[in-house]
């Protein structure tokens, strides 16, 4: 597909606290999260970590589609299968709160092993109608009742327990809103930290290379389908882990997260924050869920004004808004110095 | 137990051709545009919210037949000049901005009709005897009007000029222009003949269907499947596929569930793309 947004120009592969503005900007953001809680009532500070959780989902979506060039629908099915693993670690295990967690990630990237080897497989359009196949797919087998067994009992629960977090000797529960907070900022922080990571790393620069001219890539020794396909099961991952922050957080899952409408959530967050960076995908959930949050009093169908906010950030602004900030930041400061003497 | 085959089966068959009706839109939209349009399922929803609307002002269904496709042509053609031209460069894109459109037409019929289901009565009324079993004769209309929807549309394609100028960019775009075919203007028409196609979809299955605005996400994926099986841009291979599809789809429904039905077609998609991506009716390639 045609290269969008822009390359990353975050710090040299491989320094994530690399200085400069980047790391003075993630050393202040970490500063106000941490802060975060001290400012606001206890429920807003669970609508900051649902913030985070989407975020994260929006930004596994930026993975594929910024960095792959694939315009995938299925991260949904991801997102629920990391739901599903998390209900299966916690009731049908028995696993502490990280073990489930990581069950979460392992199911979602699981199951992106063989839907990844077809989906990658296809190029461009094709791509794209198979991920929304397989979300058809998968939320038909899940839905009907001669199939539904395949799943087990799993998919549609409510924790009837609240959850703990075990740290060393101390359980930390989540009756208490801060620690649902910080549990959610330090889970989506290191997810973050490892997309970074990646997408920084010769993995993500071939990708990028992928997308900007697949031909020249396979030219230059890259094996392409394979590339392309650990880059969506590690996005799948990643979409997992958002799956089980929400089951904890919400302590809840339904079989609705299957479908491939809410992918199209992740990819409307996405797009209007940027796909470009991937700073881009939270600040565009934020946006998204503080105005449906503060203006859906107002206005029942407030997606409505969404998808014109879409059209428009398409048209005007396609390295939306995180890539509109980051460009105007960076002419400023070229002005800056060039007019020193 | 053969007469629910008989009545699935038909029943497919009517499904599956309108089915067609609409995955040609689609199909002729990406085979001139490059794009998958994300909204056609919604465009076919927005159809049968029209027909009903035109029952509700009228009084009269048929009217719907005549005036819908024509609001579908420009809405189509608005949607094209304002959505899709100005982000033509790039596909992915163009793709998300027919998803913002999707987003828009459902939300605003939520809006505006609502968000519970309704039905439309069978306009017809009259029950026909076919092999012993009575038969909906608005059945065997919807499937007459869908058939002539798509003769007639092959003969714009083949028989007239502007059909010609639409092969003719569809085949080699740059060269089309260099013959001095008004390309922006056949782009506009195609969009706008896609989306009458798929409303006039809307309304011949409108009284079939209930009428809902989540109508779409059930109707995009068999217009992929359809597009899918009969290979994307192949034009009578789609309207084919979808045809097959729907009913062997019913066939395997008499024998066991809807979505072991559905799974089968699925997989058998899944063993298309793997094996034939340019689709089961193509002609091998080179």
């Amino acid at each position: 597909m045609t290269a969008i947004g822009v390359a990353p120009a975050g710090p040299a592969p491989g320094s994530f606290f690399g200085g400069g503005a980047t790391g003075w900007g993630f050393g202040g953001l970490a500063i106000a999260l941490v802060l975060l809680p001290l400012a606001i009532p206890d429920y807003q500070q669970v609508f900051v970590a649902e913030i985070l959780v989407w975020g994260l989902f929006a930004m596994s979506f930026a993975m594929v589609f910024g960095f792959g060039g694939m315009l995938s629908f299925s991260q949904a099915v991801f997102f629920g299968m990391g739901c599903y693993g998390f209900n299966l670690g916690t009731l049908f295990f028995g696993f502490n709160t990280w073990g489930a967690v990581a069950s979460a990630v392992v199911a979602a990237a699981l199951f992106a092993v063989p839907v990844g080897y077809i989906a990658t497989r296809v190029r461009h359009h094709h791509f794209l109608i198979v991920t929304v196949i397989i979300s058809v797919l998968v939320t038909a087998v899940l839905e009907s009742g001669h199939w539904r067994w395949i799943a087990g009992p799993y998919v549609t629960v409510s924790l009837t327990f609240v959850p703990e977090v075990p740290l060393g000797i101390a359980k930390l529960s989540f009756i208490h809103e801060w620690v649902a907070y910080y549990f959610t900022v330090v889970m989506v922080a290191a997810a973050f930290f490892v997309a970074w990571r990646i997408v920084h790393s010769p993995f993500g620069r071939a990708m990028l290379a992928i997308k900007d001219n697949e031909m020249r890539a396979q030219m230059i020794g890259l094996n392409v389908n394979k590339l392309r396909w650990m880059l969506f099961v590690i996005a799948a991952g990643i979409a997992g882990h958002a799956g089980a922050l929400y089951a904890l957080l919400a302590r809840y899952t339904n079989l609705e997260f299957f479908h491939w409408v809410y992918s199209g959530k992740a990819i409307v967050m996405a797009i209007i924050g940027g796909v470009g960076s991937l700073v881009g995908p939270f600040v565009g959930t934020a946006f998204y869920m503080l105005s449906t949050e503060y203006l859906s009093h107002y206005f029942q169908q407030f997606i409505i004004v969404f998808g014109f906010i879409l059209l428009l950030v398409i048209r005007y602004a396609p390295d939306g808004i995180w890539g509109v900030v980051v460009r105007s930041v960076r002419e400023w400061g070229r002005d800056g110095q060039a007019a020193k003497p | 137990m053969s007469d629910l085959v008989i009545i699935l089966a038909m029943n497919g068959l009517v499904w599956g051709l309108i089915i067609a009706l609409i995955a040609l839109g689609l199909s002729i939209i990406f085979g001139l545009l490059d794009i998958i349009n994300v909204a056609h399922g919604d465009f076919f929803m927005v159809g049968t919210v029209f027909a009903w609307t035109v029952i509700l002002l009228t009084g009269n269904f048929w009217l719907a037949f005549l005036i819908v496709p024509l609001i579908g042509m420009l809405l189509g053609s608005l949607v094209e000049r304002t959505v899709i031209r100005p982000v033509e460069n790039s596909a992915a894109l163009s793709i998300v901005a027919t998803f913002g459109l999707s987003l828009i037409l459902q939300e605003a019929v939520r809006a505006t009709f609502g968000a519970t289901p309704k039905r439309i009565l069978d306009p017809i009324g009259i029950t026909l005897p076919i092999l012993g079993l009575d038969y909906q004769v608005y059945r065997l209309f919807a499937a007459a009007v869908a058939i002539a929807a798509i003769v007639a549309f092959f003969l714009f394609l083949h028989r007239t000029k502007f059909g010609t100028w639409m092969r003719a960019t569809r085949q080699d775009r740059d060269t089309a222009i260099a013959m001095g075919v008004p390309s922006n203007r056949i782009f506009v028409v195609t969009f706008g003949l896609g989306t009458a196609m798929a409303m006039l979809g809307g309304v011949v299955a409108a009284p079939i269907t209930t009428v809902e605005f989540r109508l779409g996400l059930d109707v995009l994926p068999l217009c992929f499947m359809a597009v899918i099986i009969g290979g994307l841009g192949n034009l009578p291979g789609t309207a084919a596929a979808a045809v097959l599809l729907a009913f062997v789809e019913g066939l395997i429904t008499s024998v066991t569930e809807p979505t072991t039905a559905r799974i089968c077609s699925l997989i058998f998609m899944s063993a298309v793309l793997l094996l034939r991506p340019q689709g089961i009716f193509a002609r091998s390639t080179r």
